[in-house]
């Protein structure tokens, strides 16, 4: 399976920083909400429809990625213009054709590394202020993408097992032993991460130091 | 001295994090059930968001919502259908996903002082699922309507409406959800966190 939404290319966009394209998108998404000129939300949503062109992306995944949104979209259109206006129906309807292209155009332009790369700028100053531990953050993400197939394959093997014994279940029979499978796996994975001195210790990190010397109990 | 002042996370902490974002991922992955006439399919996917807050408990359960959310907005296919990416998040549905994280630390938080204190089967089994209505259903929704409502400008009434559609199938993803994390409870059990 593929694991990133990534469209390799060489357009503009692929070519901009990671971090000016979320600003940019930050700073769009605040903007639509603060008109309701289908004027401006015309262009606006021409010059999205563009941008999301000139990334030349592979049809299906545009079709994968938009389906569902549209659909969503064209209810929502439906039951606005019904009830309120035409023009009530317009501006939300560009509202969102701006968000969704606009969004899409970053997701399929930039490398999820580059992202974390943002995220790790942007966990910085939160670290630093103790709020959160960026280490372990890294260290979930990197382990999530890690086990994703290999949950899915877990899941794929029980169904397999079962169905060799007869049992043509519903999803829910196979929830119960991949759950208590992975419940089982983690305890050995946190086994071979702490053997590994991962993540590394960080300078005042007095009680992972305690840990690793054995003064700390447990 | 900062790890004094932080919440104290241990590595396997992380690791269940990190294997039950992988677990709410791959229920959103397997083929889902489309219910007839209109085009909206219902995956497993929220069944595994009250079953992370059920069986890991309210932080731990709330911190792997929060790791899908994280993971969507860096842009991976990783909710139900493959879809993914930041647009997900300003979009009607935005809310929804976003609804998961005190969703399930609501449900972690109600069966480990309601539902853990009962011993018999009935009265436990009645309790978990009434955590996993509360949390999975009433927070979510709590959240996701009022999103819809301002994201596409129509009246909370019209996007209540929407939401009841799901209602039906959420609350029998509730009942699988108790039943489920009361078996996994029954053969290994873990202390919530």
């Amino acid at each position: 399976m593929r694991m990133s939404l990534y469209v390799p290319g060489t357009s503009p966009l692929h070519r901009a920083g990671a971090r000016w394209k979320l600003a940019a998108l930050l700073l769009c998404g605040v903007a639509v909400f603060l008109t309701t000129s289908v004027a401006v939300l015309g262009p606006a949503a021409a010059v999205a429809l563009a941008l999301l062109l000139s990334v030349r992306a592979p049809r299906e995944q545009l079709v994968r990625q938009l389906r569902g949104p549209l659909l969503v979209l064209a209810a929502v259109v439906a039951v606005a213009a019904l009830t309120e206006s035409v023009h009530a129906a317009l501006v939300v309807g560009l509202r969102l054709v701006v968000l969704l292209l606009s969004a899409l155009s970053v997701t399929l332009t930039t490398r999820t590394s580059e992202l974390q790369d943002v995220l790790e700028l942007v966990l910085r100053p939160l670290d630093r202020a103790g709020l959160v531990n960026a280490s372990a953050v890294a260290l979930a993400v990197s382990l999530a993408l890690r086990f994703i197939p290999e949950v899915f394959r877990q899941f794929q093997e029980i169904r397999e097992a079962q169905a060799a014994r007869g049992l043509r279940g519903s999803p829910l029979a196979l929830v119960v032993p991949l759950v208590i499978r992975v419940l089982r796996s983690a305890e050995d994975i946190a086994a071979a991460i702490d053997a590994r001195c991962y993540p590394p210790a960080r300078t005042g990190d007095l009680d992972r130091h305690e840990r690793l010397s054995g003064k700390a109990p447990g | 001295m900062t790890a004094r002042t932080r919440p104290l996370m241990s590595t396997q902490d992380i690791v269940l994090i990190a294997l039950f974002c992988a677990i709410i991922v791959a229920l959103g992955l397997i083929p889902p059930v489309n219910i007839a006439i209109v085009p909206v399919p219902i995956t497993l996917q929220t069944l595994g968001v009250m079953l992370a807050g059920a069986v890991l408990g309210p932080v731990r359960g709330a911190c792997a919502c929060a790791l899908v959310v994280l993971l969507t907005v860096l842009g991976l296919p990783v909710l139900a259908g493959g879809r993914g990416g930041l647009g997900v998040i300003p979009g009607p549905t935005g809310g929804y996903l976003l609804g998961w994280i005190p969703g399930a630390y609501v449900t972690g938080l109600l069966v480990k002082t309601f539902a853990l204190r009962v011993s018999r089967r009935g009265p436990q089994l009645a309790a978990y699922f009434a955590a996993c209505v509360a949390g999975g259903l009433v927070v979510v929704y709590a959240i996701g309507i009022p999103w819809t409502a301002v994201s596409t400008g129509l009246g909370m009434g019209k996007a209540a409406v929407g939401a009841l559609y799901f209602a039906v199938g959420d609350t029998l993803k509730a009942a699988a959800a108790a039943a489920v994390a009361h078996n996994v409870r029954r053969s290994y059990p873990i202390e919530p966190r």
